[in-house]
């Protein structure tokens, strides 16, 4: 078998695809050449594989990856190019001027059908029980070449590890994946994926040529967010996941195009379900290089089993006598509309509010804004009940920064990348992996600017870890150091930003002043950048602060002309539901746009999440609809939330399980998923993007659009005619023109620093583990195979001074809340801080939080047994 | 800590040498089996961490090289060639006596952790053959007797 050899010889021969482009448009020589009797012209750099598929021609392949740098390894792309002596990989090899290409000729075909001939001589051939079979490269391209016999009569060589010999040498490397060696065929690309695409290093080739084999790093799992892509590229059945494991053959399930539900930028998926069967099995990934580039995270892949889930809520509830019981959906409408009436009766006035989830898709959210401005008249409704505080008016710094535009292709070819206020894997896992490759393929210079080290220190060029809550300190002190040394020539910034000198902000932020003034040079001198910003802005009570410190350096440095800055929206259709106005006071725009389509807009108080909470606990707010969301989880601040929700006269609340916020609900209605009806999601760069059912609603859920129609049919005010009329409103409200708001000068920044405090001295974090996503993902089987309960991330140093160890508990404690949680030791995390994820309902670790906190503070001691 | 401060610094200072921190593995594998005598998981862990590069990189260029053992091994380590020129001079016969005078057989080492005994694929002195190397130095145009003289030699300066 082809050894490890190979991958050193030809690295460095291919042109990758971003190069490739970029030669494109700046003018690089073309070369032309021949490819069977066809002339065909590229920039040169081109590899005879890409021009000849780029004409339409197929050349198998085992090795070669799309995404990845070549390395030559199978030799199954063989052509014959005129005056060179032998077959050439064409994976590895430029298309030079002139060249004369035959890609299925007797000599390559014969060439191909050695090629296979090896790599079967120690294939166990188990295809009947391979879960492969069916879609498998090796038994494609040997049935494509009639390979039917072998030369090879001794024993096939076999890894029996743990077994009893026969084939199934299955060995877990991780808690989805499962390795079969002897099916492995060493074409690499599960270990060049992980490390060139994804920067992972669990899994390793070890040994060489014909004892060469795949595993997972010596005392690790392959456990890594990215993983499941591995199982997807693997051409043959050497690397399967438990997900899809047996359960059924590929030919017997159908597939639907559509796109996820956990990023914010939408990767495209495919769903396969069983024919005549309702039921879901597996999700793959449907390439688009704008978005995906055909790698999906894990949270895409395995998202949908939060729909497969025994868990589902079955049937709508009623609670009678302080008991949820089962009840029609007759019922359950009756149910809501005699209480909403009696509520808005006895108070007379708006009493009603709503929040939905951003998950949604835009008809549900666009029904649901109109449900409660026309039918309700009520401005008491938002999509975001993770951040805190959030201030109203679509002019703020912060919500101009959320509404920039970004294109996440563009982070391809940027030369400067700066994560700032982001733990990208985290968030935004599909421009983590584009920030890498930028960097694997063109040298993008990476800085990350955080409280801790986020993962990307394997490329960044620069990490600047600063104390935590003091992130415009940062900023005020990369535009002095620019103004310092002369960067720029606009100096208007003086006496609008304090500290007032690039050394004072140093020491005030915690970093070094060299830092600062690296990372000014960076900006200044870079071409094309993309700043990205993330949760710990949006998250932060002084986002407006930060967001403002952030148009100081946008302006400062001419952003508009060199790149793009953005707060990046975290969740499937957030952008969506800000497009659509739901919020509680939209742009003057919508609202004209709005009123014009409904003939009318109310001119109630308009409340935000926050604001309704507080509302509810002065019981002015009585009666609460929730689509979705589940705030007594995600709400920094879990008692604020349980004080307002238990003062309500009636809760609606509609999800796809029970969780927290249901429990507390008067009707509980069982709500589809994503998959189970036909929907539209703004992704992160305001591409609309259409998810095309895969099954039918499963039980007795509805879709959000659904449900909410039922609900104005109640009360007398049907919504729409038909669903398409919802869907031309949508058209227009996203179709209008939206001209995204700068400020015009600089900004005032003056820091708002909030004290430490002795009793709690450690900053703590909540984020998503990277295995999750807000509070639906811990019903997903496969994910929580990797990650089902909560923990606290925390350094080495940190965890040695409080004399725990890894998997040991500890109890955390703040002025309003006290948990405990299991420690994970990590060297990512750093500068004192400690992160825990806010996914699992089983640790309710927003009852730490206060609302009105710019930084949540803990005592950290360790639990004794 | 497996490496001794020794082997630490000298792995420091030739990192140091290189563009690329992940030229440095094999000088690093290379000091850790002159001072171990092998390498393994651990070893790996440690190399990883002197030179700030993944520890899959360092495990899978260990196992690639077959001449980083990966377990403890005798103070002399026999690699007898048994290619095609010292095959046709008497490597078999010559493996056979080593293993008679060691009472051991081929891949196991002796009771006094002296000697281990392996064969090998040609190690490019074919014109000397047949041949065998002893840790760092090749012993040529082998005979019995200078067979026995090595191992006497060896085993006094033990
Ligand atoms: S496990 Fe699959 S992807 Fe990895 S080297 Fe083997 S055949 Fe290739
Ligand atoms: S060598 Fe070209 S695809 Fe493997
Ligand atoms: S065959 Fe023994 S040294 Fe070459």
């Amino acid at each position: 078998m082809q050894g490890k050899v190979g991958v050193f010889v030809s690295i460095g021969i291919v042109m990758a695809e971003q190069v490739k482009k970029e030669q494109a448009v700046s003018g690089v020589p073309m070369v032309t050449a021949t490819i069977d009797g066809r002339e065909v012209t590229v920039p040169k750099g081109t590899t005879v594989l890409e021009a000849a598929r780029e004409m339409g021609i197929h050349i198998p392949t085992f090795c070669w990856h799309p995404k990845l740098k070549s390395v030559g390894a199978c030799r199954m792309c063989y052509v014959e190019i005129e005056r060179m002596p032998k077959l050439q990989v064409s994976c590895a090899t430029e298309v030079m001027e002139g060249m004369v290409i035959q890609t299925a000729s007797e000599q390559v075909l014969q060439g191909r059908k050695a090629v296979i001939e090896f790599i079967l001589l120690n294939h166990p051939l188990d295809c009947p029980t391979c879960d492969k079979g069916g879609e498998c490269d090796l038994q494609n391209h040997t049935f494509a070449h009639a390979v039917d016999d072998s030369r090879y009569s001794f024993k096939k060589a076999r890894y029996t590890d743990g077994t009893d010999g026969t084939t199934f040498d299955d060995k877990r490397l991780g808690p989805e994946i499962v390795l079969n060696r002897n099916r492995c065929i060493l074409c690499y690309k599960c270990v060049r994926a992980n490390k060139e695409a994804f920067g992972e290093y669990d899994l390793g080739v070890y040994e060489r040529g014909n004892i060469a084999e795949i595993n997972s790093a010596p005392g690790h799992e392959v456990d890594n967010p990215f993983s499941g892509n591995l199982v997807e590229i693997c051409p043959v059945g050497a690397l399967t996941n438990s997900d899809w494991r047996y359960k059924i053959r590929v030919w017997l399930t159908q597939t639907t195009s559509s796109i996820c539900n956990m990023t914010s930028s939408g990767s495209n998926i495919l769903f396969y379900k069983e024919k005549n069967h309702n039921k879901i099995y597996r999700v793959t990934s449907r390439m688009n290089d704008s978005i995906d580039d055909g790698w999906l995270p894990d949270v895409s892949r395995y998202g949908y089993q939060i729909a497969t889930t025994e868990e589902r809520l079955k049937t709508p509830l009623i609670k009678k006598d302080g008991k949820q019981v089962e009840a029609t959906w007759d019922e359950a409408m009756t149910v809501i509309h005699n209480r909403f009436t009696e509520i808005a009766e006895k108070k007379g006035k708006v009493c009603l509010g709503g929040l939905a989830s951003p998950y949604l898709d835009n008809d549900s959210l666009h029904s649901f804004n109109k449900l409660f401005r026309t039918v309700f008249k009520s401005n008491n409704i938002d999509f975001r009940s993770d951040y805190r505080m959030l201030p109203e008016g679509a002019d703020s710094p912060y919500e101009m920064l959320v509404d920039q535009p970004f294109t996440i292709a563009d982070i391809d070819d940027s030369d400067l990348i700066i994560s700032f206020g982001s733990d990208l894997i985290r968030e935004h896992p599909n421009e983590y992996l584009r920030m890498r490759k930028a960097y694997n393929f063109k040298r993008a210079k990476v800085v990350s600017i955080n409280p801790y080290a986020v993962k990307s220190a394997d490329i960044a060029e620069l990490e600047v870890i600063h104390s935590i809550g003091r992130a415009e300190t940062v900023l005020n002190g990369i535009c002095l150091a620019a103004m310092e040394m002369g960067l720029v020539n606009n100096q208007d910034l003086t006496g609008k930003i304090a500290p007032a000198t690039t050394a004072e902000a140093a020491s005030d932020a915690g970093v070094t002043e060299d830092d600062l003034k690296e990372v000014a040079r960076a900006i200044s001198s870079a071409k094309k950048i993309s700043f990205i910003c993330g949760e710990m802005v949006s998250r932060s009570i002084a986002r407006d602060t930060i967001a403002s410190a952030l148009w100081n350096l946008y302006l400062l440095f001419g952003f508009k002309d060199k790149g793009q800055m953005a707060i990046l929206p975290r969740y499937a259709n957030s952008r969506g539901a800000g497009s659509l106005g739901l919020l509680p006071s939209p742009s003057d725009g919508l609202r004209n746009t709005l009123s014009g389509l409904w003939g009318c807009f109310p001119e109630s108080d308009p409340n935000n999440t926050d604001a309704m909470l507080a509302l509810m606990r002065k019981e002015e707010i009585s009666g609460f609809f929730i689509i979705g969301a589940n705030p007594l989880m995600l709400y920094p601040d879990r008692q604020f939330v349980t004080d307002g929700l238990e003062r309500l006269d009636f809760l609606v609340a509609c999800d796809l399980f029970e969780t927290d916020t249901t429990e507390l609900a008067d009707v509980v209605l069982p709500l589809s998923s994503w998959a189970e009806y036909d929907g539209d999601y703004v992704n992160l760069e305001g591409k609309v993007q259409h998810a095309r059912q895969a099954i039918k609603p499963l039980y007795q859920s509805k879709p959000a659009y659904e449900i909410i129609t039922m609900v104005a049919e109640k009360f007398g005010a049907p919504l729409f005619e038909s669903i398409e009329a919802c869907r031309k409103e949508v058209d227009e409200l996203l179709s209008m023109t939206h001209s995204t708001k700068f400020p015009s000068q600089f900004l005032e920044v003056k820091p708002c620093y909030e004290d430490a405090e002795e009793e709690y001295p450690t900053p703590l974090l909540i984020c998503d583990d990277p295995h999750h996503c807000g509070h639906r993902t811990e019903k997903s089987q496969s994910l929580s195979n990797f990650v089902s309960e909560a923990y606290i991330e925390m350094s080495p140093e940190k965890a040695e001074k409080l004399a725990v160890k890894d998997g040991e508990s500890v109890r955390v404690e703040s002025p309003v809340g006290k948990i405990v949680v299991p420690v994970r030791i990590s060297d990512c995390i750093d500068n004192n801080v400690v992160l825990i994820p806010r996914n699992f309902a089983s640790t309710q670790v927003t009852s730490l939080l206060m609302r009105k906190r710019r930084l949540d503070r803990v005592k950290i001691t360790k639990v004794d047994e | 800590m497996m490496l001794s401060e020794e082997s630490v610094k000298a792995i420091k200072e030739r990192a140091g040498r290189y563009p690329h921190r992940k030229s440095a593995i094999l000088p690093a594998l290379t000091i850790a089996c002159r001072q171990l005598g092998y390498v393994d998981e651990t070893v790996y862990r440690e190399i990883s961490k002197i030179i700030r590069i993944p520890m899959v990189e360092v495990a899978e260029a260990a196992t690639f090289y077959t001449m980083f053992p990966k377990a403890p091994r005798g103070k002399y380590l026999i690699q007898v060639c048994h290619n095609i020129s010292c095959a046709l001079l008497g490597a078999d016969s010559l493996i056979g006596y080593l293993e008679q005078k060691l009472g051991i057989t081929k891949g196991e080492t002796t009771p006094d952790d002296l000697f281990t005994l392996i064969s090998v694929e040609c190690l490019g002195s074919c014109a000397t053959a047949p041949m065998m190397q002893i840790n760092e130095d090749y012993y040529e145009n082998l005979t019995r007797q200078k067979v026995d003289d090595i191992l006497q030699d060896l085993r006094s300066k033990a």
